[in-house]
């Protein structure tokens, strides 16, 4: 199913496959009557005003405001005002050739200082923010995230196109090009 | 620059309105000209039953990559040319009987690969079961453990279990280990003959050392006879190597990977500024790994870069000293160091100047250059030389790389001239190396004879060969004439020479000659990630200035280059090292305030093509050490002139002023005015004197900085390299 | 009727007074321990300690020390040697000087007390190599 998964976020086809499986229980009942829609008589008489005012009334009102959450959040303001955090993608580990991990949004936190515990040489630090790594979506939600929690942010990163790279086989035994090689 | 508006950032714009949109401006321009003029149709392919499109010659692996499969895999390597021995990658194809090797294998018009069937699966499953008979189980002490394709792998393409019975062990195979050097360790029994290692080295390093003799189960890779790979971009191979065959020998049973904090960062021991990732424990910093970066080092990293980090523990500053009465440095509190520093300079009465070093980054460059200025001072020079007659180094395009590293992988003829890229910036020459495979570039280099791992023409030492070459009248003119993307290189030494303005201008207007639309054949190789940073920010090359002026406080900041000493100066000048080694700079002051190094700040540098990049902090400076332009900010309110700085952002506000282009992290700008050089020269005389590079060796490679002098393996390196090229220079000579 | 008027505690305290050696020995006896107590010395240790017993008084407060006069007010309850601790809590009734059932042996350690708060505490120290290798300006000449 992961697997699924993963092919529907890559296609454009794939979302668009995905958004008609979950409207799919909507459209079966309405397909299945052929009936004419009932008429609702207070919207047939109704001014046009009043139903745009009516339009406006329903659903949801968001309202554009900025959303501070650190004098709530109970985070100490000098975690707050100090911090800067650090949103990017987590580099690919040069070791392996997995690249599931790499695409999610990290924020990290700067780097305190840190001391060797004079009793056993371990390492201590006061920065309780040290061990935080919150995955996100995407770039915008990391932002949002570090503006509701009046963090300052830069970001590390960029998403780069994969560069196409014509891979051949045959290039190993060109007969008068330098690609042929000598040794295996 | 932080918390830009939210709408900002998601219109892709980073900094303040005007220059995103310049620099989105000059990205789509590059990537246009990189696409062909005609792209071929797409073929359409289907992979578990989705469709996409692909250029035709895709091999079935991309495509399925395309489509967000990830075939498993071992010989096969992005970078490197399709070898297909590992079989790892074997996929169902629809109406084909057998399986196929989805690395190798072209996909044609219509093709179901089937990524998922039972099929493949058992493939996978035996091809794994084959790999793991041979495979010791010492996963436990190997340094691979927990960052291991095979493990990777095994855990989610292999069997369940195993019919690998053999209870007395009398089957498994064993080969011996070799010795492959200071920084390579192989303990060769874990090897499953992907040969990554061997195509590294042949197609990128262009060293044809590593091979693999006999076949079967009798396979080995090895350097045939008994030798060390020597190469300067060895440490690749422990990255490429899938097992634990090839491991670090400085890293070997040091850390596991889960339980290290890793920060992506910048790289400062070369111009080149590869992106790394540090990997750090208890405060310690363990290894550095290459980062992936198209645009710079793609995914390498060179030696000197990667294995020089334990010079980050030895020599350190780790508190101030003042140069007590009886001529002895003795370490004093923060307070008092710099209380009789800020007493030195307000007795200069501004006959003050100062030296930046070679690993400076641009926050202290500012902050020295704005405290100097305050008190007096204006002589603020960078240690390494450059041509300033002329219009020197006031246009950005005299001394930076104008060509761009990864665009010089598309150069069709390049001149080297006094420059040594293999050692001086080794993945430059990895790029110049690609071209020479895959565009059959022609290179020339003048200078002396070197090994740049492929092979160029040598026009001679002789500097008037410059001038004959962009005169048009000697033959390699030809070529770079009739070149498609000509580009010429010149190496930072060369620009130290007293004739540096008859050459540099002698160039310029040749490569003027040669540019074509959209490309730029004039290139500057700096040696140090310092200097294109000091040039932007106004500091003017080369020492002649600070020392002409006799001041009497001299300001070393990082200068180690032992290019400024005692005799030159007057005698009771204060001299003044701020820096993080204890090197040359250090040895000669009166008062050394102890700095960060690259790891321990969150600094900025430009790299040769003039890139600024920032790197991250991952340690924490040793001792009282305190970022540089930190203590230029203390020093400055002890002064009474306080910088108008008091964190980071300010700081960089105040770079964003002086020089934009610095605090647009990751983003190249095209130099302008490129076209002026011609009109500042002042002479074009060439003296002919031999023209000399300084790392002619792999042994002359590995120490030229404070960090890497310091570093026990790269003296280990430098030892053992000197007694395998002693031995094979001896052994050349018994064949003649 | 003595005892109803509260006379015999004045007897006492000139009983006590007496044995201290003196009012001015007495007051430095109360200055130094808070307390003032009347028993039969029962012995004194090699560190000057003197133990006393007085039956009279309750069970727990019936031997004390009174620590040797040198330490004046820096004594501690750590300064008792091992042998005198068990009396002083009751394990045994007979003093350390007339059990001559304890053995001694050469080896045994000199009693040693808290040094804790003192200049000779125990200082906790790293027993890791340093991380950093600090650059000495004397070495590189």
């Amino acid at each position: 199913m992961s697997f699924v998964r993963q092919i529907l976020a890559k296609t454009p086809q794939g979302v668009h496959w995905a958004k008609t499986v979950s409207n799919s229980s909507r459209c079966m009942s309405s397909v299945g009557s052929r009936d004419a829609p009932p008429i609702d008589v207070s919207q047939v008489i109704a001014q046009p005003e009043e139903l745009e005012r009516k339009r406006k009334l329903s659903g949801a009102i968001t309202v554009p405001t900025k959303v501070d959450l650190s004098p709530i959040s109970g985070v100490p303001e000098e975690h707050v005002k100090t911090r800067r955090v650090c949103i990017h993608l987590p580099p690919k580990n040069a070791m392996q050739s997995g690249t599931d991990n790499l695409n999610h949004w990290v924020i990290e936190f700067d780097n305190r200082e840190r001391w060797e515990n004079p009793l056993m040489g371990w390492t201590s630090t006061g920065d309780p923010l040290s061990n935080m790594e919150v995955t996100f979506g995407s770039k915008e939600e990391a932002i949002e995230h570090c503006e509701r929690n009046g963090w300052r942010w830069f970001i590390d990163a960029e998403e780069k196109p994969k560069v196409e790279r014509v891979k051949n086989y045959g290039l190993n035994f060109h007969w008068n090009r330098r690609t042929r090689t000598s040794t295996k | 620059m932080f918390r830009a508006p939210l709408t900002k950032v998601i219109q892709g714009r980073f900094g303040s309105p005007t220059h995103g949109i310049t620099s989105k401006a000059i990205r789509s321009s590059a990537a246009l000209s990189q696409t062909p003029a005609k792209a071929p149709e797409k073929i359409e392919v289907f992979v578990d039953d989705v469709s996409v499109k692909v250029l035709p010659g895709t091999t079935v692996l991309q495509a399925c990559a395309v489509a967000g499969v990830e075939i498993p895999r071992f010989c096969y390597h992005e970078r490197l040319s399709v070898a297909g021995n590992c079989r790892m990658c074997l996929v169902e194809v629809e109406k084909s009987p057998k399986p196929v090797a989805a690395c190798a294998m072209p996909v044609m018009k219509g093709w179901r690969i089937k990524t998922n069937s039972e099929m493949t699966r058992k493939a996978r499953e035996g091809v794994m079961e084959f790999l793991l008979m041979n495979h010791p189980l010492d996963c436990p002490i190997c340094d691979q453990g927990g960052e291991c394709d095979l493990q990777d792998q095994a855990m989610a393409f292999g069997s369940d279990r195993s019919r690998f019975t053999d209870i007395n062990h009398t089957g498994k195979r064993a080969v011996e280990d070799k010795n492959f050097g200071p920084l390579v360790k192989g303990i060769m029994t874990r090897c499953i003959h992907c040969t990554r290692c061997v195509r590294f080295a042949c197609e990128v390093a262009g060293v044809e050392d590593l091979g693999t003799t006999g076949r079967g189960n009798d396979m080995q890779i090895g350097t045939y006879v008994e030798k060390l790979f020597l190469s300067e971009l060895s440490g690749n191979v422990i990255d490429l190597c899938p097992v634990g065959a090839l491991t670090s020998k400085p890293y070997s049973f040091v850390a596991r990977p889960w339980e290290i904090r890793k920060v992506s960062s910048i790289d400062v021991l070369d111009a080149v500024g590869s992106n790394i990732v540090v990997s750090t424990r208890t405060n310690e910093v363990l290894r550095i790994v290459p980062r992936e970066n198209e645009d710079i080092n793609e995914e390498w990293l060179a030696d000197k870069s990667r294995f020089a980090c334990d010079g980050l523990k030895r020599q350190r500053l780790v508190a101030p000293m003042v140069r007590m009465p009886n001529g002895e440095l003795q370490a004093v509190e923060w307070e008092g160091a710099l209380i009789s520093v800020a007493k030195a300079i307000k007795d200069a009465k501004g006959a003050v100047a100062a030296i930046a070093g070679q690993l400076v980054d641009v926050e202290s460059l500012v902050a020295l250059k704005d405290l100097l200025n305050r008190n007096g001072g204006e002589t603020l020079c960078t240690e390494q030389n450059f041509n300033v007659k002329g219009s020197g180094s006031d246009l950005r395009s005299n001394y930076v790389c104008n060509t761009t590293i990864a665009d010089l992988e598309q150069a069709d003829a390049v001149l080297l001239i006094g420059t040594n890229p293999r050692y001086e910036a080794p993945l430059i020459n990895t790029r110049l190396r690609k071209s020479y495979i895959n565009n059959e570039m022609d290179i020339a280099s003048i200078g002396p004879k070197i090994d740049l791992s492929y092979n160029h023409q040598n026009l001679g030492e002789d500097a008037g060969l410059i001038s004959q070459v962009c005169n048009g009248g000697h033959p390699f003119s030809k070529v770079l004439e009739n070149a498609k993307k000509p580009a010429i290189v010149l190496g930072a030494n060369v620009l130290e020479r007293p004739d540096a303005a008859g050459i540099h201008t002698t160039v310029a207007s040749y490569c003027k000659k040669l540019n074509k639309q959209g490309w730029n054949a004039f290139n500057v190789l700096q040696n140090n990630a310092g200097q294109t940073g000091a040039l932007d920010v106004g500091y003017q090359p080369g020492t002649q200035a600070a020392l002409k002026a006799q001041p009497k406080v001299l300001i070393l900041l990082g200068a180690d280059g032992g290019k400024v000493d005692r005799e030159k100066l007057p005698k009771d000048c204060y001299v003044i090292y701020i820096g993080h080694h204890g090197d040359n700079g250090a040895s000669i002051a009166d008062a050394v305030l102890p700095g960060a190094a690259y790891t321990e700040k969150q600094a900025i540098y430009v790299n040769t093509e003039g890139r600024a990049q920032q790197t991250l902090a991952a340690v924490s400076p040793p001792g009282m050490a305190r970022e540089d332009w930190k203590i230029l900010r203390a020093l400055s309110e002890i002064l009474g002139t306080p910088l108008p700085y008091d964190n980071l952002d300010d700081l960089r506000n105040r770079i964003e002023d002086i020089a934009p282009h610095l605090v647009r992290f990751g983003k190249l700008e095209s130099s302008t005015f490129g076209n002026l050089t011609e009109q500042l020269a002042t002479s074009k005389s060439i003296e002919n004197t031999k023209i000399d590079v300084k790392q002619k060796k792999l042994r002359e490679y590995f120490m030229t900085d404070p960090i890497s002098r310091a570093s026990p393996t790269m003296a280990r390196c430098v030892r053992e390299v000197s007694g395998e090229e002693a031995k094979e220079e001896s052994q050349r000579q018994a064949a003649c | 009727m003595a005892k109803y008027l509260g006379l015999d505690r004045l007897g006492k305290i000139f009983q006590i007074i007496r044995q201290s050696g003196g009012i001015k020995n007495a007051y430095m006896k109360l200055y130094r321990f808070d307390d003032l107590k009347v028993g039969t010395l029962v012995g004194t240790d090699k560190y000057g300690n003197r133990y006393y017993e007085n039956p009279y008084y309750f069970y727990g407060r019936n031997r004390w020390v009174e620590y040797a006069d040198h330490l004046n007010l820096e004594y501690d309850g750590s300064q008792i040697p091992a042998d005198w601790y068990g009396w002083m809590h009751y394990k045994t009734d007979l003093p350390p000087i007339r059990d001559g059932s304890r053995p001694k042996y050469k080896w045994m350690a000199d009693h040693s007390e808290n040094l804790s708060g003192t200049k000779e505490q125990y200082m906790p120290y790293s027993t890791t190599p340093p991380k950093v290798q600090a650059w000495d300006p004397k070495k590189s000449k």
